[in-house]
């Protein structure tokens, strides 16, 4: 890892005189790994409890969670890990470039339902040569998504709304307008279900190499997470949104303009979004389903990595992945267990709660990863 | 002319009235948080929290009012899990907000399956409900009468807890408090009032409230569905902002969305029923765009979060 | 009889600093006693811990011979202490009376009892004559008027002792002689009070005794009446004169920033800035005086581009730069050290660097075509981190871990080093020690000799007249008059920022606060 100026950067501990030697910043990052894992220990009893409440072995529950995550024949619960990982991650990335410029975007569900649907409806209705249909449709969910979040951002600039209302607020009109134009403009009757025909087979983005179900939206992501770090540390651009985030007054004061890198933000939260839309719809359902990309709580689950790994596109992948595992692992155990896999997401909320209380996390305060 | 009338006639205005009362109850407790200083953004899981409690407290004991009482009850719980570690644990209060929305979903969903072994939604005959009240006399009035007739107990209730409310903030010394709390807590503290205290108490308040709400969500349809509160939570957090914390405030605000609400579902003769269902949220970002624009600050240096 | 109040031989200690090095002192029952010291001298400290806001590490606390420990300043309120503080403690959204009884509310059935509330309230405020409407919104009110609420709520409490911590830094001359009149009525009622300041003015003026600190030690207690400022002076600096610089004589050069009846407005559309036009030109330093409050900031604030200007024109460098932005102003030639420099000039959670390179982020070395170059963060930040004597492990350590006074030259160092033709310093020196204070003014002085503008704004008068070379006085947000330096004595500016053009004399002081 290329070193940075902020790599040493830690949690303020304000009033403090002497200067932070290093040995503090590495204690400090071990201390956060430390709380993360004593949380999820923590989080994982308390799962178990509620595990033996409702009558089931805890022991065995967590056994077949594990295998459901990481194992299966020929590892094929892992590559369900990762594709699941692959729009959470997205999501959560979305979710943190906005936030580490101290906006709030709320509104990933809607924009990555829209963005699913405007992949599916370009790869459909759109005549473009093979080669091209893929990375255009993928453009149009990208357009989609950051069109729509820009709006948000248009709210609050010109009307004073504030973000955090107006993105969750917009999120229903969202899904409601997809519904609708599913059903009534662009149904594939033949289907019993509220779904679009099945896109052109160059418009899909093909399986990986190997025989697994691992598809090239891994390569789309990790793309997204190289570029977003890159960003973030590399680019002027970065730093300002850095700064705006850490302190939007000193970013004014020097000469920032909040409103283009609001704007900026939010585009590029909306678009990586609207992105995780067309994977899920190109890769891996082939059309779009009305509630498919919503059900999963993709971007709950992602927003809330986003808010524990404190917005470093590292941090989020981690935390994404260790979401996916469990969810999928969830699943898994219910079918082995019975236990019902809504447990993953009680499991989930009760880590990060028990985090955000171990070190009095600030979201967004902490600048490392 | 006969297509207006459709839409605009006396159900209209009473399925307002039945709308408005859990985002209004929601609401009520939202701005007792923010007065304090508190940004509560858990309404929405605190009431889904009531609402599934409710069923379970109704089913289990055969009667509506111990489903309302175990309701409370968890609601209360639950916000004191937000109080302890936003205010005791200084964790940030809308990201604990937002997990904790989260664990109602999951933990709702988890124990309707766990306890009932259904999916989806939870019905049963055992799930005592409240009656329709009739206001007797009242109810014959021209006009005010159907829409004031004809509702649960806990409407009229939201009614005078709005009273209730407003003499608290304004006219009580915990309300003169808590105000305090909100506005200036180092000052508050400096006078021998504990900002802690101040803070759990609106807290565990608002979960009552909400606990109150999703009964009135689950027990007037004598069901829980996943995820009832839809969204409910998030406009009550809305309200509580155009209301300006304010309990007349609040009522006026959820009043608007629960006519939205109810106006779009008239339409759903003429429009499909999914653009129907947005009204209600465009009507209300309409709202807060059109209330922004009036209060019209001068631009200071606040946080984007804050509107720059 | 036992004295009223004594402390005896307190110590605090922050870390390695002593501020309370074995402090006593005795006070008498109707007194008015000074506690006179400079900055850091550890009045505030001592003060606190007497209020029970702070413990002490030792010493003891005694009220007419009995001992007291306060665990915090709701036990030295029972015990009859009352606090005025520098940055008043009132909620703004709430009534006199209401700021008055909160928390020891009157009640009735379960409600409060307005009317005996306001009616105690006024009774109070009519037996101590503090004119006020117990009705009226403390935001609505001003300074002066609110100080006066501050007291209220004290005496309300049944106070004895009331401590007052620097009350004439907010109030104009008028205000504070109204102020003077309460506290003296108070003393004819037998109450002691102690007032904090570093004006020696006021402590001959009000004050029975004095008790003079330095470095965290008593270095002096003096009847007034046996004293003279001079003597003062040297108890609490232990110096003759206080500061020096040197002022080279500079021949302003060409009009750097021309303000031509410039308007600002608020929401209510009432003036904030009212029609000031000013010039300043290259090689000169000029100065701003006024009372806190009185348009200076809302001025600066549309002058660096944060706020939106009503009326007027501002031109830097000869560019029109009314309605720009800020990185507009930054362009046309204008850097800025702000007042707030904790919330507004630095951001905390970022690392030293990272703060260093604010406003040059566009441009080489700091960066190259959108890409930051590492290596010219880190030899920028070396560079003024050296020269400026930047107190700090190393550049990529988090601005947090710095200190107030480390901070402020983080601040000065990246504007001044912005070499902009127009600096515009906003109480530079405050809360600095001595040593920082002739440093940064030093280093305002290079500045100017350099050839650059400076528009300086500060409340410390002495500040204004020795970098000054010419002084503008604002009051109600215009500019009432323009003194050169050399001819700017304390009285002639102070004559001004009240608006008298003769002696100031206290005037009966009149109910305010109806809306």
């Amino acid at each position: 890892m290329t070193s940075t100026l902020a790599d040493t950067s830690t949690e303020s501990e304000a009033g403090t005189v002497a200067p932070i030697p290093r040995w503090s910043a590495i204690r400090s990052r071990a201390r956060r790994l430390i709380a993360f894992l004593l949380s999820s220990l923590i989080g994982l009893v308390i799962g178990g409890v509620i595990i033996g409440i409702t009558g089931h072995n805890p022991v065995d529950a967590y056994r077949a969670l594990v295998d459901g995550a990481l194992f299966g024949p020929n590892f094929v619960n892992l590559v369900s890990t990762i594709n699941r990982a692959i729009p959470i991650v997205g999501m959560g990335l979305a979710a943190a470039i906005a936030f580490r410029a101290g906006f709030f975007n709320l509104g990933g569900e809607g924009q990555l339902v829209l963005g699913g649907l405007a992949s599916a409806l370009a790869a459909l209705y759109v005549p473009l040569p093979a080669p091209l249909l893929m990375p255009a449709a993928v453009l149009c969910g990208a357009l989609a998504g950051g069109l729509y979040a820009s709006f948000a951002a248009f709210l609050q600039f010109r009307l004073a709304v504030p973000l955090l209302i107006s993105t969750l607020i917009l999120n229903y009109p969202a899904r409601d307008f997809a519904t609708y134009l599913t059903n009534h403009h662009f149904r594939d009757i033949a289907t019993g279900m509220n779904e679009t025909h099945t896109v052109p087979d160059a418009a899909r983005i093909p399986l990986l190499p190997g025989g697994t179900e691992l598809h090239a939206g891994l390569f789309i992501l990790l793309s997204i997470l190289l570029g977003a770090a890159f960003l973030t540390k590399r680019t002027t651009l970065g730093y300002e949104m850095n700064m705006a985030g850490l302190n939007p007054r000193f970013a004014r004061y020097g000469g920032i303009s909040l409103q283009r890198l609001g704007y900026t933000a939010m585009f590029a939260s909306g678009a990586v979004a609207g992105t995780v839309g067309a994977i899920l719809v190109l890769a891996e359902f082939g059309r779009y389903i009305d509630g498919a990309l919503t059900d999963p709580l993709y971007a709950w689950t992602g927003l809330m990595a986003a808010l524990l790994a404190g917005s470093g596109p590292f941090g989020v992948a981690a935390a994404g992945l260790f979401f996916a595992a469990l969810e999928t692992g969830a699943f898994g155990m219910e079918q082995t267990t019975n236990v019902p896999q809504e447990l993953a997401q009680v499991l989930q909320a009760i880590i990060i709660l028990l985090i955000v209380s171990r070190t009095g996390l600030r979201a967004g305060e902490d600048r490392t990863g | 002319m006969s297509e207006l009338h459709s839409i605009f006639n006396d159900t209209l205005l009473n399925s307002t009235v039945r709308s408005v009362a859990p985002i209004l109850l929601a609401g009520l407790g939202g701005l007792l948080c923010a007065r304090v200083g508190v940004f509560n953004v858990a309404l929405e899981g605190l009431m889904l929290i009531g609402a599934f409690f409710a069923v379970v407290g109704s089913y289990y004991s055969g009667h509506a009012m111990v489903g309302v009482v175990t309701a409370i009850a968890a609601g209360a719980l639950f916000a004191t899990v937000l109080a302890v570690l936003a205010v005791s644990l200084g964790g940030n209060e809308v990201v604990i907000g937002i997990a904790l929305n989260l664990l109602a979903t999951g933990l709702t969903v988890f124990l309707m399956r766990t306890m009932f072994s259904v999916q989806g939604e939870f019905q049963d005959d055992r799930i005592k409900g409240f009656p329709a009240l009739s206001l007797g006399p009242v109810g014959n009035i021209p006009i005010l009468g159907p829409i004031v007739s004809g509702h649960t107990w806990i409407v009229y209730c939201s009614w005078l807890l709005v009273i209730a409310t407003y003499v608290l903030l304004f006219r009580m010394p915990l309300g003169l408090r808590m105000r305090g709390v909100g506005e200036l807590p180092q000052a508050a503290a400096s006078l021998g009032v504990s900002v802690r205290k101040m803070q759990y108490t609106a807290l565990i308040l608002s979960g009552a409230l909400c606990g109150l709400a999703g009964a009135q969500l689950s027990l007037s349809l004598r069901l829980f569905t996943e995820n009832m509160s839809a969204g409910r939570g998030w406009i009550a957090v809305v309200a509580v902002m155009l209301g300006q914390a304010n309990p007349f405030g609040v009522l006026g605000a959820s009043a608007l969305f629960g006519f939205a609400d109810a106006v779009g579902f008239n339409l759903q003769g003429n429009l499909p029923s999914e653009l129907t269902g947005a009204i209600p949220y465009v009507a209300t970002l309409m709202a807060l765009a059109i209330y922004q624009a009036r209060r019209r600050a001068t631009r200071s240096a606040g946080t984007p979060l804050e509107g720059s | 009889m036992p004295p009223e109040l004594e402390l005896h031989s307190i110590v605090k200690r922050f870390g390695h600093v002593l501020a309370n090095d074995g402090i006593s002192m005795t006070v008498d029952q109707g007194e008015i006693r000074a506690l006179v010291g400079e900055n850091g001298a550890g009045k505030s400290t001592l003060m606190s811990v007497l209020y029970g806001e702070l413990r002490p590490d030792a010493g003891e606390i005694y009220l007419r011979g009995e001992r007291q420990i306060f665990r915090s300043p709701v036990d030295a309120i029972h015990a009859g202490l009352g606090m005025v503080h520098q940055s008043f403690m009132l909620f703004p959204s709430l009534s006199v009376f209401e700021n008055v009884i909160y928390g020891v509310e009157p009640t009735s059935r379960g409600l409060i009892d307005r009317r005996r509330a306001t009616g105690e309230v006024r009774d109070i405020a009519e037996r101590y004559g503090l004119r006020v409407n117990p009705s009226a919104k403390v935001a609505h009110l001003p300074v002066g008027v609110r100080q006066r609420v501050e007291i209220l709520k004290a005496l309300y409490r049944g106070a004895d002792i009331l401590i007052l911590d620097e009350p004439t830094g907010v109030l104009t001359p008028q205000e504070g002689e109204g102020l003077f009149e309460t506290l003296r009525a108070l003393r004819a009622q037998g109450k002691t009070i102690l007032f904090i300041t570093h004006k020696l003015h006021e402590v001959m003026r009000l004050c029975d005794n004095a008790t003079v600190l330095r470095d965290g030690r008593v270095t002096a207690t003096v009847r007034v009446a046996a004293t003279t400022p001079e003597e003062l002076s040297r108890f609490m600096t232990g110096r003759d004169v206080l500061l020096h610089v040197e002022k080279p004589a500079v021949e302003p050069g060409r009009l750097m920033l021309g303000v031509e009846q410039l308007t600002v407005l608020d929401e209510a559309h009432r003036h904030l800035v009212a029609d000031v036009s000013l010039e300043v030109r290259a090689g000169e330093i000029v100065g701003i005086a006024g009372v806190a409050g009185n348009g200076q900031t809302e001025l600066i604030e549309a002058l660096v581009g944060l706020r939106p200007v009503g009326a007027g024109r501002v031109m830097l460098q000869g560019r029109d730069v009314t309605h720009g932005s800020v990185a507009d102003h930054r362009r046309a030639g204008l850097a800025y050290v702000p007042e707030d420099r904790v919330h507004v000039g630095v951001a905390l959670g970022a690392s030293l660097a990272e703060n260093l390179v604010m406003g040059f982020q566009s441009r080489p070395p700091i960066s190259r075509r959108g890409l930051l170059r590492l290596d010219g963060i880190k030899e920028f930040a070396r560079r003024l981190i050296h020269r400026y004597s930047i107190k700090v492990s190393r550049a990529s350590a988090p601005a947090s871990s710095l200190s107030g006074g480390n901070l402020q030259k983080v601040t000065l160092a990246r504007e001044l080093s912005h070499d902009a033709p127009c600096l515009i310093a906003e109480q530079p020196t405050r809360g600095l020690d001595i040593g920082a204070i002739e440093f940064v003014q030093q280093q305002l002085l290079d500045y100017r000799a350099k050839g650059n503008a400076i528009l300086l704004v500060s409340a410390e008068l002495s500040e204004i007249r020795a970098l000054s070379d010419r002084i503008l006085v604002m009051l109600e947000g215009k500019i009432v008059g323009e003194v050169p330096g050399a001819e700017a004595t304390e009285s002639r500016l102070g004559m001004m920022m009240t608006g008298a053009h003769e002696e100031v004399t206290p005037r009966a002081v009149t109910a305010e606060g109806v809306p």
